[in-house]
């Protein structure tokens, strides 16, 4: 046990010296604005949930029904997000963290290594789980003026089902370690990619989310609730630990404890296998993933073919660049997964529009068009700046300790940086104007609107790249193991937060005048000169807003990652 | 072909270079040795344009690097003290890549390459990825290519390390032959067996002040210790601190 307890100093060490006042990531801003995003996902999280559960008390009969199914649905997707996370962590705490060379030379059993970083990872997997789980039993235990007991039962129920997860991630990892071919770890990511984009998709449509627009099923929206399933078995944790809370809900302590009981000892049983499974394959899964894995799929010749040639218009060292990053990407099998997911995103998006029954609307449908077309604009803004959060923002970090090249190489920061941009500006404006104007097709809208989202789209795009990529160089990890994570740094959070502002703001200033034009088409009438002034106004302040979120950025970037 | 004025760089409080002025002639290697911490691989960041000084001038070539960046990069083959690399790419892509950014003639590029990967035992290893490299096989490869593009300047930290005893006797006549070539060569290291084979001149930096500087004899002259390794006077003029 000591032994385990010294194998976690470091990383408690760690937390703790990050904290000192003196660190210098501890910047007050930093914390604000991680506490504030917390703050409001968290409270809004309760109060939806409150006011949900508050109108489902007063729906007749099948009020408490739709509660409990509720309950259901977000202990079971709890589980689901669990499971992922664990096993994420799992590879990476057990198999990939470069630590581990060392923790392995030291004179201590792999089982005290295992189970070390198991804890670790199962904290790592659940914390935020947990925190967001908070507020949803809360609204219940509020609606239900559930006593002391319901809150004691759910916090316990809440780290049975955390160490259930993980400890069943921790069976499932290093039984894929032991099986894969050796080196071949990073491929349970690629597949677990494709599995929770199954699920993501599956789900999304399982909730059938066109069908709460449609005036004729209104009526029925709470027997559709009723009729969505979760799975029920007797034999699934999430089963007990729903009837364990539903029990605490309504005082029936027994029955309550029961199911608790129930849900600890399979906790137990599971980290008690995983023990006996970790005692015979750790040590073996982790040597196997030492070793480098061949190529996944082997590069494919034709003839002369390669990306040099086919970027061979471009300058020497933006092709080299350019070649490099390109290979980089598709090289690091960590991508692909995010790739289909993204792929996933879009798809949905675009399904989404195409199931929309306009027809069906008790809104005029050209108005509720061209609103919705202003509305696409926006969510297709977002979609561009997670992709831009996910691929652009961690391009600069990519460089990793190999950043010394660039800065040893007879190319200028500026210069680096512009590749870059151009690198993901090109494929970013490719496939956000085929998603603003494939859904504006689907929505049917006039042509002006199909030109204003496509013109909107053309100056955000290099908007939104080009403060990705400046914020990547203001902010860059070149230390990280995992540059891709940087999206969830301080600097991502920024990126995330001054797109929508910036999105927000370019949208307002088009859809004024535009509103006031469309009206006075309506109504047949001229416009005068001031709604004209306003317009050229609006509409120039918008390209000038999209202009200073290219240069000022990169400027930004540039300086930043020269004085290093 | 470098000199090094009045070159100082502070890490916040820390002065980890303080009025550094040496110089190194075309032709000559140049060892820089110095205690774990002297500043000796802040110094080699510096010249390779890595780091920018908090004050002084660096003049490679006859340019302020400071001044004229990509001018002086190109004149430099550049090795860190580690061997970090991409490591998605294999070794012959690395190498095309460096040959785009110093624009090596892209006719020679294909002869010089393989020449460099033949000579530091790396063409059968030519098209795997470099994630498969040994450390030592890492660090030939970026010593190779750092002399893809025949640059007049070379800088090195720690250019051994990792090395095979087979690595390093060719890393070394590498490296005399290139100084008879008029390369100028700016070594850091530890390895003093190293310095006292190779060097023409060696410098002795501590606490980021030149303490002493010279060729082995002149520096045995400087600590008055006759016949000694070049080991005893390093640990010598460290001891006394202020010979220059």
């Amino acid at each position: 046990m000591n032994i385990i307890l010294s194998l976690l100093k470091p990383r408690v060490f760690s937390t703790i010296n990050n904290l000192r006042t003196d660190n210098k990531r501890n910047h007050w801003m930093r914390i604000f604005m991680f506490s504030m995003v917390g703050i409001v996902f968290w409270a809004g999280t309760f109060i939806i949930l409150y006011r949900v559960l508050y109108y489902f008390q007063s729906v007749q009969d099948f009020g408490d029904i739709l509660a409990m199914k509720l309950l259901s649905m977000i202990i079971m997707t709890f589980f689901v997000l669990l499971l992922f996370s664990s096993i994420i962590n799992c590879l990476s705490h057990l198999y990939l963290s470069q630590d581990l060379q060392l923790l392995h030379s030291l004179p201590v059993s792999a089982k005290d290594i295992f189970l070390s970083r198991w804890l670790i990872s199962t904290f790592d997997s659940s914390w935020m789980v947990v925190a967001f789980s908070l507020p949803a039993f809360l609204s219940y235990g509020l609606i239900y003026k559930a006593g002391i007991i319901f809150y004691t039962i759910v916090l316990v129920a809440i780290i049975f089902i955390c160490l259930i997860a993980s400890a069943l991630a921790a069976i499932l990892v290093l039984f894929g370690a032991t099986i894969l071919p050796a080196g071949r770890i990073r491929t349970i990511l690629i597949i677990l990619g494709f599995i929770l984009v199954l699920l993501f998709v599956f789900v999304l449509r399982l909730t059938r989310p066109e069908q709460l627009v449609n005036p004729d099923s209104f009526a029925s929206v709470v027997l559709y609730l009723n009729s969505l399933q979760t799975p029920n078995s007797s034999f699934l944790p999430t089963t007990w630990i729903t009837a364990a809370v539903k029990a605490a809900l309504r005082g029936e302590i027994n029955s309550s404890l029961f199911d608790i009981a129930l849900t600890g000892s399979c906790a137990f049983m599971l980290i008690f296998i995983g023990d006996v499974i970790a005692r015979a394959t750790y040590f073996m899964g982790f040597s196997k993933s030492q070793t480098t894995s061949p190529r996944l799929f082997k590069p494919l010749k034709y003839k002369d073919l390669s990306w040099e040639s086919l970027l061979n218009f471009l300058p020497r060292e933006s092709r080299a660049f350019a070649v490099k990053e390109i290979r980089i990407f598709f090289r690091d099998s960590t991508q692909w997964p995010q790739l289909f997911l993204m792929a996933a995103l879009i798809a949905i998006y675009l399904y989404n529009f195409s199931v929309l029954p306009l027809d069906k609307s008790p809104i005029k449908t050209i108005y509720l068009q061209n609103l919705f077309s202003f509305l696409n604009m926006g969510l297709s803004a977002f979609v561009l700046s997670a992709l831009a959060a996910r691929f652009v923002f961690p391009a600069v970090s990519m460089e990793g300790n190999a950043f010394w090249i660039v800065q040893a190489a007879p190319v200028s920061i500026k210069r680096f940086l512009w590749i870059k941009f151009f690198l993901y500006y090109l494929p970013l404006l490719i496939i956000t104007e085929i998603l603003i104007i494939v859904s504006n097709l689907l929505l049917q809208v006039s042509l002006f609107m199909m030109i204003l989202s496509a013109v909107t789209m053309f100056f955000l795009v290099p908007a939104i790249v080009a403060l990705a990529i400046g914020l990547g160089a203001v902010y860059p990890d070149f230390k990280s193991e995992n540059p891709a994570q940087v999206v969830t740094s301080f600097g991502g959070l920024m990126l995330m937060i001054i797109c929508f502002f910036l999105i927000a703001l370019v949208i307002t200033l088009e859809a004024g005048p535009v509103y006031y034009a469309f009206m006075a088409d309506v109504q047949g009438k001229q416009l005068s000169l001031l709604p004209v002034t306003w317009l050229i106004v609006s509409f120039g302040l918008a390209i000038f807003l999209c202009f200073l979120s290219v240069f000022y950025p990169m400027r930004l970037g540039e300086k930043n990652l020269r004085i290093r | 072909m470098i000199n090094l004025n009045e070159l100082t760089k502070h890490y916040g409080a820390t002065i980890a270079v303080n009025k550094l002025c040496l110089h190194a002639a075309a032709g000559e290697i140049y060892g820089f040795i110095g205690p774990n911490g002297a500043g000796k691989t802040t110094t080699i960041r510096l010249m390779g344009g890595i780091l920018a000084p908090t004050s002084g001038n660096i003049i490679i070539g006859g340019m302020d690097i400071a001044q004229n960046p990509i001018a002086v990069k190109k004149l430099i083959g550049f090795v860190p003290d580690r061997p970090f690399l991409y490591e998605k790419l294999t070794g012959m892509e690395f190498l095309r890549f460096s040959a785009d950014l110093y624009e090596v003639n892209t006719a020679e590029f294909s002869p010089k390459a393989e020449q460099l990967l033949h000579q530091f035992a790396l063409r059968d290893w030519a098209d795997e990825i470099i994630e498969a490299y040994s450390h030592g096989m890492k660090q030939r490869l970026i010593i190779a290519s750092a002399l893809l593009h025949d640059p007049k300047i070379l800088i090195i930290d720690e250019p051994m390390v990792g090395l095979d005893p087979a690595a390093v006797r060719m890393v070394k006549d590498i490296f005399k032959e290139l100084a008879q070539k008029q390369t100028t060569i700016f070594i850091s290291t530890h390895t003093l067996s190293i310095a006292e084979d190779l060097c023409h001149r060696i410098g002795v930096i501590h606490k980021g002040t030149l303490l002493a500087e010279g060729s082995v004899d002149e520096l045995k002259h400087i600590a008055k210790l006759g016949e000694a390794r070049l080991e005893e006077v390093f640990l010598t003029i460290i001891k006394e601190n202020a010979f220059l």
